[in-house]
């Protein structure tokens, strides 16, 4: 069966248990499976990522060829493997219509060394290719899919187009769909606490001195000889008089 | 006379002293103003695409009202050691109608920071960036403003979108229309960039792997200095005002008290 797990010999017999433990627990068992989900594009509107089949297929021999099948889930239960790639019930650019599954991403076991280089991102991105997208001469383009899905995929070993090893079919994959634009609401802004109370502060600042501004005029106006007003400070003027002394008048004509 | 005498000049010192400090700051708002006015973070694009650029006619406004109150204090000085009724009178009156626009100023400010939210700058960018089809020659001109802001912006502060890439998945945009899903989940410029201006790993970008592209949005690049620029002018012009308020009453004050 190629879906075993790799088993290290010596000492290091608990880590894979240990492992295989955790990637039940956490349900990574189910292979293929999407990518990481650290990476930001693991299913964008018409592509997503699944992990490489690194380590699954341990009975290949060197020529034969892994294939990825995507299929829209109606087309799983009575999935032939025996159709081949490129036929047009296979064919990228008839899916879906026509042929309700496509066969993409052939490659040989060498380009899925076991065990893979720790660090290595090791994952197939499905849709990448839009060049093939629409051309009829190749069948097995990886092009972008056609709707948001979902899709189940699988991947599929043929030796001289005899299906040889498969893996089993992934959990429906269902990609992104955008919303409308129109549907951000870019009104509704409160007003923040420090605006409101600048708007009032000044208000009434102001107020209070268009009110002094009138208070002013109209005392000024009324009250010009008020009491308490300051004096302004220029010196006052003090004129000398002369005083006539009575003794300095000549002396009375007799 | 003499206690009389002490009060004016303690009050002279004290309108004086008012004046000089008003005049300072009228300086420092002028500056203010102008730098803000400069713009130096070449984000005023995207106000005058959101067709809410007020806070850059507070500014226009706060350099203006920053000469007024530089002038008028000069004036204030003279007509205080002077002891001019008429004078003190103009002086008065025309710091009102300098005071009214500070507020028109401070007010706008304020308000107006508060519209620019983060959904504002979204949407205006999915109906922006690249857009293909403009309808007319003002649409051509934001539109085209909006984009080189935008790349610039992602390039300069290494972000993507306003809240990260998945801007560009969550929701349609005029980029959508022209750029295919494949090729361009996120406009390239999130990338990390190799010293030549390429991306470094299209693939990795493309793929979301994490050092390959920039997975953080570039709102806070935008808020940080129009926040700066808008309390810059409103707070400062507050602050201006409450003085000038203190220097205004006190002249009242004076200008009744002296006889002509």
């Amino acid at each position: 069966h190629p879906h075993s797990r790799p088993r290290h010999p010596g000492a290091r017999t608990m880590l894979p248990l240990l492992l295989l433990l955790l990637a039940t627990a956490h349900g990574l068992d189910k292979f293929p499976a999407l990518a990481d989900l650290t990476l930001g594009g693991r299913t964008t509107a018409s592509t997503f990522v699944l992990e490489q089949p690194r380590c699954v297929f341990t009975k290949l021999q060197g020529d034969a060829v892994i294939w990825l099948v995507v299929a829209v889930p109606e087309a799983v239960p009575n999935f032939n493997n025996s159709v081949r790639p490129g036929t047009p019930e296979r064919q990228f650019q008839n899916f879906p219509g026509k042929a309700l599954a496509y066969m993409t991403l052939n490659t040989t076991i060498l380009n899925y060394p076991c065990p893979k280089n720790p660090g290595d991102i090791t994952v197939l991105r499905v849709g990448s290719e839009t060049s093939c997208a629409k051309d009829e001469k190749r069948p097995t383009c990886n092009g972008p899919l056609p709707g948001p899905g979902p899709y189940q995929v699988k991947f599929l070993a043929l030796n001289n187009s005899e299906p040889v090893a498969e893996t089993a079919w992934s959990d429906p994959i269902t990609l992104r769909t955008a919303q409308p634009l129109s549907s951000i609401r870019v009104m509704g802004s409160g007003r923040s606490a420090g605006m409101i109370a600048l708007t009032s502060i000044l208000s009434i600042l102001f107020a209070i001195l268009l009110a002094g501004l009138v208070a002013m005029l109209v005392c000024g106006l009324d009250g010009s000889s008020g009491s308490s007003t300051f004096n302004k400070p220029e010196a006052v003027t003090v004129r000398r008089y002369n005083t006539h002394h009575v003794y300095d008048q000549p002396a009375a004509r007799l | 006379m003499a206690k009389s005498d002490g009060i004016i000049r303690i009050l002279q010192g004290l309108l004086v002293f008012g004046n000089v400090v008003i005049g300072m700051c009228g300086i420092a708002l002028t500056a203010e103003c102008i730098f803000f006015v400069s713009d130096p973070h070449g984000l005023y694009p995207l106000l005058e695409a959101t067709e809410n650029d007020d806070i850059y006619a507070a500014a226009w406004i706060g350099i203006f009202v920053g000469f007024a109150l530089f002038a008028l204090s000069i004036l204030g000085i003279v007509a205080v050691i002077k002891s001019n009724r008429t004078l003190l009178l103009v002086y008065i009156i025309l710091m009102l109608i300098t005071y009214a626009f500070e507020m028109a100023s401070c007010i706008t400010a304020a308000t107006h920071r508060d519209f620019l939210t983060p959904n504002l700058f979204l949407k205006q960018m999915l109906e922006r960036y690249q857009k293909s089809e403009t309808d007319n020659n003002n649409d051509k001109w934001m539109t085209e403003g909006v984009t080189k802001t935008w790349d610039k912006l992602m390039l300069q502060n290494q972000c993507c979108g306003v809240r990260g890439p998945s801007d560009w998945q969550e929701y349609t945009s005029a980029f959508r229309n022209t750029h295919s899903d494949a090729d361009f989940p996120w406009p390239h410029n999130c990338c990390v960039m190799d010293a030549q201006g390429s991306p470094m790993n299209l693939d990795g970008c493309k793929l979301g792997v994490p050092g390959y592209y920039n997975s953080n949005g570039c709102y806070d690049a935008i808020s940080g200095p129009m926040n700066t620029h808008a309390w810059g002018v409103a707070w400062f012009g507050f602050a201006i005002l409450c003085w000038t308020f203190c220097v205004l009453l006190g002249t009242m004050f004076y200008w009744s008290r002296i006889e002509y």
